[in-house]
């Protein structure tokens, strides 16, 4: 049986910028793995094809082992076709068996289980056409199976998730190093580091309130404190940090500060103080010395984030911290407002005020306002120096992928200079 | 109309905080007039509002001195069929 992960509505992919920007939803995480990662072990798929939109196809062929793109991965198996927004934990329709699409209350398919032989008879000239005859020909039922419909779900419930993760790797005890002195809270058996992690002396980890997973080559420097549940990624460094609980991190990270629930993707930074809470960080993000954004507001109302730059959706929690895209990059003493949207490339240069909510991806926030700053093609250069430093490579697709992203994202952009333009003039 | 020489003198005077009538053509932005790399991206905006153009970041960038700005400008104007007075 074949898995085919299909992410191509533009309207829901929305919901989960600026980090979708430049990735497929499911390359989002939340626990110890992606979404992806999580949905094929639970249907325990043979292997995996993908059906992405059009600008990143490239780019994520090179980053995926299945097809990408590739209406011939339609044919000459048994399918199940799934929504890449699927919530694998709760989600309970068997891979194999009859043929039949499960569509949600909207109508929308969630998922098409079909048998090779009545593949072969559905209209196979491109992946929508491939869904809506599945829909037409196919038996329909209803599926409640829940989906994510928002990023900060993620974040939301990832205290949650880590936890399940860390019971279903079974794995616990110490194959790194631990140095003396230090101190582990609560029982070993919910704490695991694996082999290669060192975690230097003056450390303390805390897994009275959830499990702790250290994975290889990880790093732990001295007067880190990590409270469970939590996961720090494979290479990944922690500088004296105050790791509250919540947190997944990396692969290949640098973390200081206060950091608490939180998702930050691989190779990124946020080497010194500051707090981070609540937020989730894409990849190659680099927070300057003292960035810190807040995820509560004064009067514990409900925080609202801005995915459009017009108008606010009720995340109907209090606690909302950041969404920061890929490749942006924070000056020190950065104040990120509850609830802000950073846009993927993006780069600001703090002011000493918390900055507007929303940034829009590309743009330079420079004296207080939203600028075209030195263009893209500065932040391409930077973007291929700072993969080059961590072993990685600003291919040809990745900046198409990026051309693709920067015309996506130009009439927020836009707005947002104009408005800029004119504090300019009248100052 | 003012021409684009005199244009770009005003814009560069209120940008950088100085007199018009001392900016010379042959003056360089960073050099002579102090101007740091934000206030250059201040500077393109600046024109682009004056002139009501759109130009390559890359390139407006690379233009070094007073006249340069006024060259530039120029050849955008035309090829962006903007009138302007030589």
């Amino acid at each position: 049986m074949r898995l085919v992960l299909v992410d191509r509505d533009e309207d829901s992919r929305g919901n989960f910028y600026p980090l979708a920007l430049s990735r497929p939803i499911w390359e989002l995480r939340c626990g110890f793995y992606s979404l992806r990662e999580k949905v094929i072990a639970k249907v325990a798929a043979g292997d995996a094809a993908y059906f992405v939109p059009d600008y990143m196809a490239d780019a994520y062929r090179a980053k995926v082992s299945g097809a990408v793109n590739n209406i011939s991965a339609l044919v000459g198996s048994d399918l199940f076709v799934l929504d890449g927004r699927v919530k694998a934990s709760s989600f309970d329709v068997a891979p194999r068996g009859a043929s039949e699409v499960g569509v949600d209350s909207q109508g929308h398919l969630v998922y098409a289980r079909i048998a090779k032989e009545d593949a072969g008879k559905l209209d196979t000239s491109g992946i929508d056409a491939f869904v809506a005859s599945a829909k037409a020909k196919l038996k329909n039922v209803p599926c409640s199976a829940s989906k994510w419909e928002y990023t900060w779900e993620l974040v939301l419930a990832n205290g949650e998730e880590l936890t399940a993760d860390f019971a279903a790797a079974g794995l616990s005890g110490v194959e790194g190093a631990i140095e003396k002195p230090g101190e582990i809270l609560g029982g070993k058996k919910d704490v695991y580091i694996a082999p290669g992690a060192r975690v230097h002396p003056m450390v303390v980890i805390d897994a009275e309130r959830g499990p702790v997973y250290i994975d290889e080559g990880a790093e732990i420097h001295p007067f880190s404190r990590i409270e469970g549940p939590c996961y720090i990624g494979k290479d990944s460094i922690l500088l004296g940090a105050k790791c509250r609980e919540g947190n997944s991190i990396g692969p290949v990270c640098r973390i200081g500060g206060e950091v608490e629930e939180s998702i930050v993707h691989g190779y990124s930074n946020k080497y010194h103080d500051g707090f981070l809470g609540h937020a989730y960080v894409g990849e190659w993000v680099n927070l300057g010395a003292l960035t810190t954004n807040s995820d509560l507001k004064n009067d514990y109302s409900t925080v609202s984030v801005m995915l459009d730059g017009k108008k606010g959706i009720d995340t109907g929690s209090t606690k909302v911290g950041s969404l920061i895209g890929d490749h942006a990059k924070t000056s020190i003493g950065t104040l990120l407002n509850t609830g802000s949207y950073v846009g993927a490339m993006s780069i600001i240069m703090a002011t000493g005020k918390p900055l507007p909510k929303y940034i829009p991806s590309f743009s330079w926030f420079i004296e207080g306002v939203v600028t075209k700053g030195f263009g893209r093609r500065k932040l391409y250069e930077t973007a291929r120096t700072a993969m080059s430093r961590r072993g990685g490579e600003w291919t040809e697709a990745e900046e198409a992928m990026w051309e693709g992203i920067f015309e996506i994202t130009a009439p927020q952009r836009r707005v947002a200079v104009a408005k800029g333009r004119k504090a300019m003039m009248s100052r | 109309m003012a021409t684009v020489e005199e244009r770009v003198k005003t814009v560069t005077a209120q940008v950088l905080k100085l007199n018009a009538d001392e900016i010379k053509g042959e003056d360089n932005f960073t050099a002579d007039l102090g101007a740091e790399s934000v206030q250059s991206i201040e500077l393109v905006a600046m024109f682009e509002e004056e002139f009501g153009i759109e130009m390559d970041e890359d390139a407006a960038l690379s233009v070094e001195t007073v006249g340069g700005a006024v060259d530039f400008i120029t050849k955008v104007c035309r090829e962006q069929g903007v009138e302007i007075e030589e």
